[in-house]
């Protein structure tokens, strides 16, 4: 359980033996001495600080402002007079059906029907803060962290506590329901239990006896009273002791209720970001340096001040990662963003030369020749099985640099007056927002008020906070009044904070007896969280890089049992900027590694199915999705002519994922008309939103998959607006079929993990279809 | 100029470059109808121009004197929403929701001129783009939404 004490013998991580993986060979640092310097940067391993019990998430009644009427009970959960329940909702809702699920849980442990519960958003306190999401950063390869070695618990156990300190609430790494999952049900059920006590104090009878529906507690004496009714009393009435609900009993959890989002995305009353309106509100529009972290120059402000509508041109300096250009403010946004295209500016290079995608594409295949890099994972002797290998599999994987493209643009509405901050956003990291505009408009944090608005996709571009430094910016110069600045979809395209590019080698030895006794892997490119740390978050920032599990991620951790394994990761620093794209280094690693799977099984001549089915004997959890997805898709049937099959597995966010996709080439042009998927995600929250989600990946993925790529020359962008980078449109989506493995395991993700099987599976299909094998994204079919 | 939007007449005072997106969002705060592209690529800005559908963001507001505009905001309306926005709802269609308005005006102008549409008069009229992938719910919903049997469930199975 998550509020477990330390784990015996120790309050820090140490030693303790490991045949599966030390970092002892290419880089300097092993993973041992990078969760004591993580732990030791952030300050907190003070003396006596590993003894105290870790943070109650509950929190108090006086985390929510007073309102007369309304009853608070914990931090999360507030009754209204007639009964209905307000939820404290700290995660950002961008399509993945976050507002419903986590108000699911907390109706379910209250007995409330879930129309009952509204949302409220929460505030800054450390107990909203995704601890989850922290704690899943930690680089252990997951089969070994299932057995629950001392490392994995200690590890855990640290980085738990220390999340719960610094409290950094943030919508992403699809933890929002794993993170919810104790925290807000104990939350609910604490409640709920101060209720039932409150009843039981003024009608004298025993609480057993008492029944719950739709927050109505009753007797079979007659007396019964709602929620709204007992709430004063239960404020002041301790809950006694709390257990959550069995599985058995559970109404909502496991169905597939209705969305509360969506009637207000069906009428054009939902407000996004960009539909914020404030009484004298101006419009703002941006140009930044064409050329990836140039600058303008000279810019001609009297010719941009004389259009019709403009009220003011000022400069913007590179802010959280943004490159440097000017904004022009305007009464509508047209007029603003008219101005700011017709003006004169003479743009200056980056100092420190243009950046170019194909001379990194070079670089990055190079960077593979060293011995530098860090060793994610190791296991066996690979270089003794290299070595007696009879034959040799070597193969060189790219992916490109690849854009976010949410449907809606970035955008922020700022207002700065009488020292106080006001920000209207779409992000997915609000305490992120409010330190920034703290730190560009000079005033104290709790100055700064961030009012959440509905996001219009996020993707990980939302969890950068480059267009909120932008709009507290101007808004400084607009004299008190609200400004709304809004990016052109070009200058979404170009000024992203894009997928790293990444190349890999991977490398696979046989014996004499065609069996597979080794595979290694070397990849190279950027690493993501550093730079994200520099950028919004740099008090955590440290002097030197630590190796980076995101952009390692889905390369270090395969279920496969091969007895020899090195995966190593090259993080290189181009300049180009960086983020977390939805499923992040699964993305593009899973192609790699379930492509190479694939050409494995060409090489000894297995079906790839089979193939993956005898090399996860020893991992039954992997093997039940991988059945499921193939029974489903009717693996080894005949197809129609011209159709061919791929399958690929895939583990990413505590949730495994297979996908078959079934494909077609006419005259050229790749199809694929069915995706069946597959997906162990733990207890299924809303089945639904789990379908939903993995349609939703199968389209990203799939978008990505054939029309993906950002080319950058002389340091511009090539691509600009959706003409330059197609996405996927209805006419070509295929169908999408979801299946559960049943599981009584804790929720794990559901946003990114379908995404990363995806395109090893099409290209694998393609291998079968046409013999050719595609080990470049996106796949040039 | 004059515009005749949602059943009403309604008065702006715009530059006539400025197109129709503008003056529904900056001018009159009417914000269901989105900005995506500025170059009808995505279809987020999609009304209906005498039942037509159209890309606001690249079309004047000038350009549409005497002609009936119909955004999203009177698709339906609360107690009489629109066999698609029902569909919409029933098929639990939107994500984000971003492109939806586009989306469900795009729908609504396919059915108008088909009323009963196949396949391939969907792909042809639903070129809107979706970043969050609800294409094939938005295929099962337009049928539903037309009264037509839809031949393969979309449905989650267990």
């Amino acid at each position: 359980m998550s509020d477990a004490g330390p784990p015996q013998g120790a309050k820090a991580p140490s030693g303790g033996s490991d045949p599966h993986a030390v970092g002892k060979r290419g880089g300097a640092v092993s993973r041992r001495t990078w969760l004591f310097s993580a732990a030791g940067a952030a300050g907190a391993l003070i003396v006596g600080w590993g003894l105290m019990p870790p943070r109650s998430r509950t929190g108090s009644a006086r985390l929510w402002p007073p309102v007369e009427g309304e009853v608070a009970l914990n931090g999360w959960i507030k009754v209204l007079p007639d009964g209905a329940v307000v939820l404290a909702m700290p995660r950002s809702e961008m399509g993945q059906g976050v507002h419903t699920a986590l108000a699911m849980l907390a109706a379910e442990e209250l007995d409330l029907p879930l129309s009952r519960i509204r949302l409220e958003q929460a505030g800054a306190d450390a107990i909203y803060g995704n601890v989850a999401m922290l704690v899943a950063s930690l680089p252990f390869h997951p089969m070994e962290a299932e057995q629950r070695p001392f490392k994995v618990e200690a590890g855990e156990w640290v980085v738990r506590k220390l999340a719960r300190e610094l409290g950094i609430n943030a919508t992403g790494g699809s933890s929002s329901v794993a993170d919810a999952w104790t925290v807000l049900r104990t939350a609910a059920a604490t409640a709920r239990a101060s209720l039932l006590g409150a009843a039981s104090l003024q009608w004298r009878l025993p609480v057993a006896e008492f029944t719950v529906r739709e927050g109505v507690i009753s007797h079979p004496s007659g007396k019964f009273a709602h929620y709204g009714e007992l709430a004063r009393f239960a404020a002041a009435t301790p809950p006694g002791s709390v257990a959550l609900k069995e599985r058995k009993d559970w109404k909502l959890i496991g169905q597939s209720a209705a969305r509360s989002d969506i009637p207000a995305k069906v009428d054009g009353t939902a407000r996004f970001g960009l539909d914020v309106r404030l009484p004298g509100m101006l419009y703002a529009a941006i140009r930044q340096c064409p050329m990836l972290g140039g600058a303008p120059g000279a810019i001609d402000i009297p010719a941009a001040l004389a259009m019709p509508g403009v009220e003011r041109v000022l400069r913007l300096p590179a802010h959280a990662g943004s490159t440097a250009g000017f904004a022009v403010v305007g009464k509508s946004w047209w007029q603003a963003q008219q101005a700011a295209q017709s003006v004169a500016v003479d743009w200056q290079q980056r100092p420190a030369g243009a950046l170019d995608s194909r001379r990194i594409d070079a670089e990055l295949e190079a960077a593979l020749q060293g011995d530098e890099g860090f060793v994610f994972h190791e296991r066996g002797d690979p270089d003794q099985a290299e070595a007696a290998a009879a034959r040799r599999v070597e193969a060189v994987y790219r992916a490109p640099y690849l854009a976010h493209a949410t449907l809606e643009p970035m955008n922020c509405t700022a207002q700065v007056r009488g020292g106080k901050v006001d920000l209207w956003v779409p992000t997915q990291v609000p305490q992120m927002a409010a330190a920034i505009a703290a730190r560009v408009a000079g005033v104290p944090l709790e100055n700064v008020r961030v009012t959440l608005t509905l996001l219009g996709g996020g993707f990980g571009r939302r969890l950068e906070v480059d267009y909120v430094a932008q709009a507290v910016r101007i808004a400084m110069d607009c004299g008190g009044r609200p400004v709304q600045l809004i990016w052109s979809r070009e200058e979404d395209s170009t000024h992203d904070f894009f997928r790293p590019m990444q190349v890999a080698r991977l490398r696979a030895s046989l014996d004499a007896d065609g069996h597979i006794v080794s595979l290694r892997i070397r990849s190279a490119g950027d690493a993501i969280t550093p730079r994200w740390m520099e950028r919004g978050l740099p008090g955590l920032a440290g002097p030197v890089d630590t190796p980076d599990k995101t952009t390692a991620e889905g390369l270090f951790d395969l279920p496969y049992g091969f007895p020899g394994q090195h995966m190593s990761h090259v993080a290189t620093r181009k300049g180009v900027p960086v983020g977390f794209w939805r499923s992040v280094g699964h993305s593009h690693n899973a192609f790699f590694s379930e492509s190479f799977i694939d050409e494995l099984a060409h090489e000894t001549r297995q079906d790839p199915l089979s193939l993956r089915r005898h090399l996860l004997e020893g991992a039954p959890r992997y093997l039940s999705v991988l059945n499921l997805a193939a029974s489903q898709a009717g693996w080894g049937t005949p197809l129609p002519a011209g159709r061919a099959r791929g399958i690929a597995l895939h583990e990413s966010f505590g949730s495994i994922v297979a996908q078959v996709a079934e494909v077609s080439l006419t005259g050229g042009q790749l199809r694929v008309h069915r995706v069946v998927c597959a997906i162990d995600c733990g207890a299924v929250v809303n089945p639904g939103i789990v379908a939903q989600q993995m349609e939703s990946s199968v389209v990203f993925a799939l978008t990505a998959a054939l029309y993906g790529g950002v080319d950058i020359h002389e340091g511009v962008v090539q691509q600009k607006n959706f003409p330059d980078a197609p996405m996927l449109q209805l006419a070509q989506t295929p169908l999408v079929q979801t299946y559960f493995v049943e599981s009584t395991r804790p929720p794990g993700g559901v946003g990114e993990p379908g995404v990363p099987p995806l395109a090893p599976a099409v290209a694998n299909a393609l291998f079968a279809l046409t013999g050719r094998r595609l080990r470049v994204l996106p796949l040039a079919a | 100029m004059d515009l005749q939007i949602n059943g009403k007449l309604v008065q702006v005072d715009a530059d006539p470059a400025m197109p129709l997106l503008w003056v529904l969002r900056d001018l009159l705060d009417m914000t269901g109808t989105k900005f995506g592209c500025g170059v009808a690529a995505c279809g987020a800005c999609t009304v209906r121009v005498d039942g037509q559908a159209v890309r606001s963001c690249v079309t004047p507001a000038s350009t549409l004197a005497g002609k009936r505009i119909q955004t999203i905001e009177a698709l339906g309306s609360p107690g009489r929403p629109h066999a698609l926005q029902q569909a919409w709802i029933a098929e639990q269609v939107p994500q984000c929701g971003y492109c939806q308005s586009g989306m469900l005006m795009a729908a609504a102008a396919l059915l108008e001129k088909t009323p009963k549409p196949t396949d391939a008069d969907i792909d042809a009229a639903m070129t809107n783009i979706c970043r969050c992938g609800t294409y094939q719910r938005i295929r099962v919903a337009i049928k539903r939404a037309a009264a037509m049997p839809v031949v393969v469930a979309a449905r989650a199975k267990r």
